[in-house]
């Protein structure tokens, strides 16, 4: 059979020749999904090394100005300790810039960080837009919705995880509980939590740019100054999901980074497939 | 799983179908082969947008300070600006607060704080008038010929701290009914000549403010603050406070008004930042 020139869903309906069999697949994210999952990287990236450079001009956690360096900043104060208790860190420059030096632009780019800053959130609410057009066009909103089981199943997951580790050093047997879902419990949580944090951060952020036009969202919050620490804390939500998401996909392997970029899946059970053509 | 679907909400089964391997195989380098090249574009895309100062602590020697970027950027900006313009409503009141809600406002001159003898001969010079004459104002005129109004409202900063304070002053609408800017007028631009740096020598400062939020009942000309006459730290004789705009733009000290067509220039914007600055 020759597929060089033959278009793909030609090549699919005549792929059901009895003598070549097929590989059976299951479409997993939309090209929209696909699209705004991966145009989130450098947006969040951006927002978070722009939105820490406009923190440094008036941080949120303040104490009393020290009466030797008049630094009342806490963020400085830890980047004072990192450099003081890593070894190699001893020589390190200048230690109160430390946590901005690794996690935001730079101190004193509050105009750069600005521009970037709007630049980002206008791209981060688009982006926002193409990801829940790509929900409804795949139907795939339907998968994230939070269950009534998702509590119970949430504990099976998380015992799973956590006897993981030593499941594999004392015995083999260490079954991943099986869902009839796209995504387990703990998933679902995960996946339902930062579309929510992005919309908070969204409203949150334009309780911040706007608590003279829009004060009644900031009242929503609690205020301009409450907003402030919502927005910053939201930032941490998403850090903390990125963390445990990268790690967990490379550990589930290849078939589901593969499904974020090509959108199908090849982990199919054959007995699914005939059981949904019945 | 069964086929039917439970209900709206329910999770349908995953569209699953029978493809051929190689097309699948081919498929999967095309796609990870393009994504790979979205990545790489994306970084160095968005990597030529961080500040150069960063780049180079990220040990970029090369200079990606180029016309196109500050373009781009600077257009970010503007298009910022422009959605502050729109949701700026002239009938929308700031929020205002109690006595017992005002805190502490600091001293918060860019430069040094300018030597008092300014105040004993100053007085505010109107330009741009649809008389065509300028004029000059006292202290003592402006505050016998209008009405003070008081407010207790929120003074926001753009680094992101804000104070609540209690002003006193006329409104800035009252002053342009009385002297009426000449008819093109859309920008006025709010002067003080006895700014200074932070060496002390002279520094003016200049903002610019367009006439629609001029004319904001809450956009005051205040000449008192916690119930006592401004200070010299808080502009006295007369100050620019102005609710719907960031702090930066709430000059102290003002020595002259302009009325003028075109948007005049700023001092903040010529440093980077945005030109309208609508809160």
């Amino acid at each position: 059979m020759s597929c060089s020139t033959t278009p793909r869903k030609e090549a699919i309906s005549t792929s059901t020749l009895p003598e070549q069999p097929g590989v059976f697949v299951a479409k997993r994210h939309h090209l929209l999904i696909r699209w705004s999952h991966w145009l989130n990287v450098p947006i969040l990236l951006g927002l978070i090394l722009s939105g820490m450079s406009i923190y440094w001009s008036s941080p949120i956690y303040q104490h009393k100005p020290d009466p030797l360096t008049g630094n009342f900043d806490v963020a400085a104060d830890i980047g004072i300790w990192i450099c003081a208790h890593v070894p190699w860190l001893h020589h390190y420059s200048s230690p109160p810039d430390w946590i901005y030096n690794h996690m935001s632009l730079g101190p004193c780019m509050l105009a750069l960080a600005l521009r970037l800053h709007w630049l980002c959130a206008y791209a981060f609410m688009l982006n926002g837009a193409v990801y829940a057009a790509g929900l409804i066009a795949g139907g795939g909103w339907r998968g994230l919705l939070p269950r009534r089981t998702d509590l119970l199943d949430a504990f099976r997951m998380l015992r799973y995880y956590i006897g993981f580790p030593l499941a594999k050093l004392t015995h083999p047997e260490w079954p991943h509980p099986s869902f009839n879902t796209k995504y387990n419990a703990l998933q679902r949580a995960a996946y339902f939590s930062v579309p929510l944090a992005g919309c908070l951060s969204v409203a949150t952020g334009w309780a911040i740019h706007k608590p003279m036009q829009f004060h009644s969202l900031a009242a929503i919050f609690g205020g301009f100054d409450a907003a402030r620490v919502w927005h910053f804390w939201l930032m941490w939500v998403f850090i903390l999901f990125v963390v445990p998401h990268v790690i967990l996909v490379f550990a589930d392997g290849w078939d589901t980074l593969r499904s974020m970029i090509v959108g199908w899946s090849a982990r199919v059970k054959r007995s699914e497939v005939t059981a949904n053509e019945q | 799983m069964n086929n039917k679907p439970r209900g709206f909400f329910g999770e349908r089964p995953l569209p699953k179908f029978e493809v051929d391997p190689q097309v699948l195989r081919r498929g999967t380098r095309r796609d990870v082969l393009l994504f790979g090249a979205g990545a790489v574009a994306a970084l160095v895309g968005g990597g030529s947008l961080l500040p150069q100062d960063t780049l180079s602590r990220l040990g970029v020697r090369r200079n990606t300070d180029s016309p196109a970027k500050v373009w781009f950027l600077n257009k970010a900006l503007r298009i910022d600006d422009d959605v502050a313009e729109a949701v700026y409503s002239a009938r929308r009141t700031v929020p205002t607060y109690t006595k017992s809600q005002i805190t502490p406002l600091k001293n918060n001159y860019n430069g040094a704080t300018p030597d008092p003898g300014y105040i004993p001969g100053w007085h505010l010079t109107l330009d741009g008038l649809a008389s065509g004459v300028s004029a000059a104002l006292d202290i003592r005129s402006l505050m016998t010929r209008f009405s003070i109004h008081e407010q207790i409202t929120r003074l926001v900063c753009v680094e992101g701290w804000s104070a609540i304070a209690w002003w006193a002053g006329l409104r800035f609408d009252d002053l342009l009914r009385a002297y009426p800017p000449m008819s093109q007028a859309k920008w006025v631009q709010v002067e003080s000549s006895v700014n200074l740096d932070a060496s002390g020598n002279p520094d003016p400062y200049y903002v610019s403010i367009d006439v629609a939020t001029a004319r904001h009942p809450q956009t005051l000309l205040a000449t008192r603050l916690n119930g006592q006459p401004l200070t010299v730290e808080h502009g006295a004789p007369l100050r620019l406070l102005v609710p719907v705009k960031l702090g930066l733009k709430n000059v102290k000290a003002i020595t002259k008004l302009t009325y003028v067509a075109e948007e005049p220039r700023d001092y903040w914007a010529e440093r980077g930042y945005s030109h309208y600055d609508g809160i």
